[in-house]
């Protein structure tokens, strides 16, 4: 009796009850149904509902923009290998439409090995900035440069005009869109043809747009009054990690808007690829649109009057060292390796990397700790996976045109005459 | 005890000896180029992810030297690179003048990047085949006066020569780390504590409406702003007019304006540049590239000069 006293101590039974209790605390944060929303969590969820995404802005440096005509040339144009130096690559190499047009490789492969992580093209037409460093600042100027990229199409604006000349619907169609051929001896009519070989691949792109997704339907559900314990549409997990997301994790400070993406540029201070540089990023990238004779202020915006306002009132300076632009978290699945240089393979160690927000290579991580616990990051990640959906375009466009379907004129097969 | 002597001897041994143009400075390392300086470190990332060195190399392999420059004048600098091996014979001291002594430089060169303009932020990938002494040789050429500075600092891969090294360092790391974990976690609770004390402070503001006025600083002028996207939201680019008075309503028309802003509370600024693009005998300005990228709190500074009265005013905004 007396030594049993002797051992039981006042501290212990503080230790054991402080602990009991932070075991109870831990285990209620975990299990406990999710509080239901507040009005400002609602207003967050509505301002990421894909029923919110404002209608596609007019892109007037491109005449053709909304033309079914020329989305028709340019679907032909993005799945045709034709305008490739070996004949073997077209824009679908990369941009795989089964793949939600992405390539699930780290970096593309076409000619050579590309740069950067494929980014998808589905609602890039909302992005004032294209490619990761946002080196181009429209669609069509983008759909150039792959053309002319020795390790992508490898081939030359003199090449893919020579092939539309060649290829009797391609030269009707351009025709038809664009007025006359160009004089191949004048370089400006040259570049010019070439722009509007990018106008045509980008009223085809303009047509790719995010489909509503799992949480859109749990979003438009709750909005309307309803149970925020809906279990069918989502999960405790995935609400507990739809919280986070909008809470704690800080995740909507960038990927915000019903794309999930600000479209902007941040550090976030990636570890460099294995035997690569760090990525330099906006840095360069600002630079080089700046420089882009294909960009807004250029030659070959057809808006007699154009505002630019994107290109023109650019941010540069340091804070933009290896900053990239926010990806889309709208289907993550098809997307992924992740990260810049697709260095990252798995959605786990993205979270981890947040979570932890180490320093950066160069530049400055403008991420900081998370602290989150590993049950945090798992209810994240399951939420992140309720963002996948079809892509909200007619099922025409998912695949090559068909020879001689709606959209050509003429027969494809009879086409190698001339060549 | 005679441990930690020896410890307390190597932490301070960088800043009594410094290898060469890298000195660690108040947990920095930077590297002096004459009189232009960046921050220096040297990052393994296949086997050490993103822990940085100063000048120590502990294993082979892809090793990335980055240096971040505090000065401008490397930006528009020609630089070059050479890394050899360090036969000097002595150490970690060896300096310029027994580099100079070296009759045949490029035979023991294992690497020469020849002199580039590189802004903001140089960068190499060397990968290290052998364990050994190195002696990196960074030189800058001024663009203006075509003055050659060069830094030159010995360093070592995979920590040749042991003994007890190891132990030491990994006690020097330990005792590092346990430093930074402890700074780290005082910087973030201070830094809570100002999120609190901002947060007391700032009671939310709503969007501020066009009818609203905001006075500047010094009391010399009023401005009030529409904005031409109504309702206000993120990320979309739009202008501004800004109406700008004196004290007694008398429209101001000639004022230089400029625009700035951001998030304190994420230290960041705007993600453009906005400027005036036109102007008014009414006192309006037009403010093109306006655009925020974050839901939250933000600040807009505008700086108004006129003359002699330079004043400026903050409108703050709940997005």
């Amino acid at each position: 009796m007396n030594s049993a006293t002797q051992r039981i101590r006042p501290w212990m039974v503080v230790a054991i009850a402080a602990i009991t209790l932070l075991l109870t605390y831990e285990a209620w944060l975990r299990f406990a149904p999710p509080a239901d929303w507040s009005d400002e969590e609602l207003s967050q969820l509505a301002s990421l509902w894909i029923g919110n995404l404002p209608d596609l802005p007019p892109d007037t440096s491109n005449a053709v923009a909304d033309n079914p005509a020329a989305a028709a040339f340019g679907q032909q144009l993005f799945f045709d290998a034709r305008l490739s130096a070996n004949g073997m690559i077209s824009c679908s190499t990369c941009h795989q439409p089964i793949r939600h047009f992405t390539d699930g490789l780290p970096k593309g492969i076409a000619l050579g090995e590309s740069r950067r992580n494929t980014p998808s093209i589905v609602g890039t037409a909302y992005s004032p900035w294209l490619y990761w460093d946002g080196r181009k600042d429209s669609q069509w100027a983008q759909a150039l440069a792959p053309l002319e990229d020795p390790n992508e199409h490898g081939s030359s604006r003199l090449h893919v005009l020579s092939i539309i000349a060649s290829v009797s619907d391609y030269r009707q169609a351009y025709q038809e869109l664009f007025g006359a051929a160009p004089n191949l001896m004048v370089q400006e009519e040259v570049d010019r043809a070439f722009a509007n070989i990018g106008k045509a691949i980008a009223a085809y792109e303009r047509l790719l747009l995010p489909g509503a997704a799992r949480f859109d339907q749990y979003v438009e559900h709750v909005l309307a009054g309803g149970d925020h314990l809906h279990q069918e549409l989502f999960s405790k997990e995935e609400i507990r990690g739809l919280g986070l997301f909008i809470g704690e994790a800080r995740c909507t400070e960038c990927h915000n808007g019903p794309l999930l993406t600000n479209n902007e540029f941040h550090n976030t201070g990636p570890l460099s690829a294995p035997g690569e540089l760090p990525d330099r990023g906006r840095i360069d990238g600002v630079r080089e649109v700046l420089a882009d004779p294909f960009n807004c202020l250029g030659l070959f915006n057809d808006d007699p009057e154009p505002s630019c306002a994107e290109l023109r009132y650019v941010r540069t300076g340091v804070e933009l060292i290896a900053a990239t632009r926010t990806p889309s978290l709208r289907n993550l699945k098809n997307t992924a390796p992740f990260q810049r240089k697709g260095q990252t393979a798995t959605l786990t160690a993205v979270l981890d990397h947040y979570n932890k927000a180490p320093l950066a290579m160069i530049g400055h991580n403008e991420t900081t700790e998370l602290n989150l616990r590993g049950w945090e990051l798992r209810a994240l990640e399951a939420f992140l996976h309720t963002l996948g959906a079809p892509i909200a375009a007619d099922e025409k466009w998912l695949h090559p045109p068909e020879k001689g379907g709606k959209g050509v004129r003429s027969n494809l097969d009879g086409e190698n005459h001339g060549d | 005890m005679r441990r930690f002597g020896l410890l307390l001897f190597l932490v301070l041994s960088p800043v009594a000896f410094g290898h060469g143009g890298v000195v660690e400075e108040d947990d920095l390392c930077v590297i002096k180029i004459g009189y232009l300086r960046a921050h220096f470190k040297i990052y393994v990332p296949a086997e050490r992810q993103h822990q940085e060195f100063c000048e120590d190399i502990p294993v082979r392999g892809d090793s990335v030297f980055v240096m971040e420059y505090q000065h401008d004048g490397l930006s528009t600098a020609e630089i070059d690179f050479r890394i050899i091996r360090n036969v000097t014979g002595k150490g970690n001291f060896a300096r310029l003048s027994d580099i100079e002594a070296i009759a045949d430089l490029d035979a023991i060169t294992i690497r020469y990047e020849p002199a580039t303009v590189v802004p903001d932020v140089y960068t190499l990938l060397q990968s290290f085949e052998e364990d050994g002494e190195y002696i990196g040789i960074i030189s800058a050429r001024q663009p203006d006066t075509q003055v050659v500075y060069t830094a030159v600092f010995p360093f070592e891969v995979g920590y040749t020569g042991l003994g007890y090294w190891p132990w030491i360092i990994a006690a020097v790391f330990a005792l590092q780390s346990i430093y930074w974990f402890m700074s780290r976690r005082a910087r973030q609770s201070t830094n809570t504590l100002l999120l609190l004390a901002a947060a007391a402070l700032f009671t939310p503001y709503s969007i501020a409406d066009a009818d609203e006025s905001w006075a500047s600083d010094s009391g010399f002028f009023t401005v009030t702003f529409r904005s031409e996207l109504q309702p206000l939201t993120i990320n979309r680019i739009h202008s501004w007019i800004l109406h700008v008075e004196d004290s007694n309503g008398n429209p101001i028309t000639n004022a230089e304006i400029t625009v700035n802003g951001g998030m304190p509370e994420h230290n960041h600024g705007l993600p453009t540049a906005p400027q005036v693009i036109a102007t008014n005998k009414d006192g309006d300005y037009k403010v093109e590239g306006m655009r925020f990228h974050m839901r939250g709190y933000w600040e807009i500074r505008i700086q108004i000069d006129v003359g002699d009265r330079h004043d400026s005013v903050m409108i703050p905004l709940d997005l």
